[in-house]
């Protein structure tokens, strides 16, 4: 700390003014701090000082209450604020995860119940049905062997459970 | 340790709340901010209750004074606290004055009583403007440089010297009369 004991008075006015006009400012500003040091001001009662440091222990006391109170609540606001970090981060991953989950499921379904297939198999389905029941009919007419109709309800059979298998 | 490590020391001391540290900087500076208040209301009543409001108010914002120096905060604070009790002071003359009361007049023997207990210093310094009162008691008592008190005063560095070299030439002609 550099203070007035310290100062260059005279070289301080040399900045504003010639060298010998701050000659005569610095004796006027010494002079005058002198008639204030010849006139010292009263000092302050031992009463007054006793009765200041009970006032700032007191005051002491209830600021450092307050720092702590104010600690307390700097604390709270950064649990809470990791908290709220922690929360929106674990809500992000869980949306994260849900539309994958959906996804495989509805392909999974789409696999099974593919819509080309089902009709290709529907279409095999009744055009074995129909074969039979010609087939059934011309038994009865022209005498068609036993065991193409056996051959023909395997086939039935055979496309039926590999429909259903999928 | 030199002065400025234990005042350094003492102020950290503060910060953290430590009541024997605020005892020490009570009487390191107690003098000097007295004389300050003193001087710049002339009333040793009000300059106790000056003085007391200024240590309850250090112990209150310590925590904001960061670097710069101590003694440039503490008078920062002791000239704030005096222009609020002049701000007050103001007030309440025009309250007083608006509910239609007269002005307390004093009698010619209590003000001789009241001359007789300041000091002819003290009577020269009710001749000088408020301004230029200050400027010189702030200089005497904070015993800062004038870069510090231009700066606190926010002012150019060359005002200030002016300023304080007319107030303390027109002081010593009046205590030469």
């Amino acid at each position: 700390m550099s203070n007035k004991n310290e100062e260059n008075l005279k070289g301080l006015f040399e900045k504003f003014s010639d060298p010998a006009e701050a000659e005569k400012m610095t004796e006027d500003i010494r002079r005058g701090e002198e008639i204030l040091r010849r006139h010292p001001a009263p000092q302050p009662a031992d009463t007054l000082i006793v009765d200041i440091k009970a006032k700032v222990s007191q005051a002491a006391l209830r600021q450092r209450k307050i720092n702590l109170y104010r600690k307390l609540a700097y604390r709270m606001v950064a649990a809470a604020a990791v908290i709220i970090v922690l929360v929106s981060i674990t809500t992000k991953l869980v949306e994260k995860n849900k539309p994958e989950k959906s996804v495989t499921a509805s392909a999974g379904s789409k696999m099974i119940w593919d819509d080309t297939d089902l009709t290709t198999l529907t279409t095999e389905i009744e055009q074995a049905e129909e074969d039979i029941l010609a087939l059934n009919t011309d038994q009865n007419g022209n005498g068609y062997k036993e065991t193409e109709l056996t051959e023909l309800e395997i086939n039935v059979t055979e496309i039926s459970s590999n429909f259903w298998k999928g | 340790m030199t002065k400025s490590d234990d005042l350094a020391r003492i102020i950290i001391g503060c910060k953290n709340g430590d009541s024997e540290c605020f005892s020490q900087l009570v009487d390191i500076y107690a003098g000097r901010c007295y004389g300050y208040f003193y001087r710049m209301t002339g009333n040793k009543e009000v300059s106790d209750d000056l003085l007391s409001e200024l240590f309850v108010r250090v112990v209150e914002k310590i925590g904001s004074q960061k670097g710069g120096s101590f003694e440039g905060w503490l008078f920062k604070t002791a000239s704030n606290i005096f222009y609020d009790y002049l701000r007050d002071k103001q007030r309440q003359k025009k309250l007083f004055e608006l509910e239609g009361n007269q002005p307390e007049i004093k009698s010619a023997e209590t003000e001789r009583l009241e001359d007789d207990e300041i000091d002819k210093l003290q009577k020269q310094l009710k001749r000088l403007d408020m301004d230029t009162k200050e400027l010189i008691m702030l200089r005497f008592y904070s015993e800062l440089s004038f870069k510090e008190i231009a700066a606190m005063r926010s002012e150019p560095i060359g005002t200030t010297l002016s300023k304080l070299h007319r107030g303390l030439k027109k002081l010593r002609e009046l205590m030469e009369q």
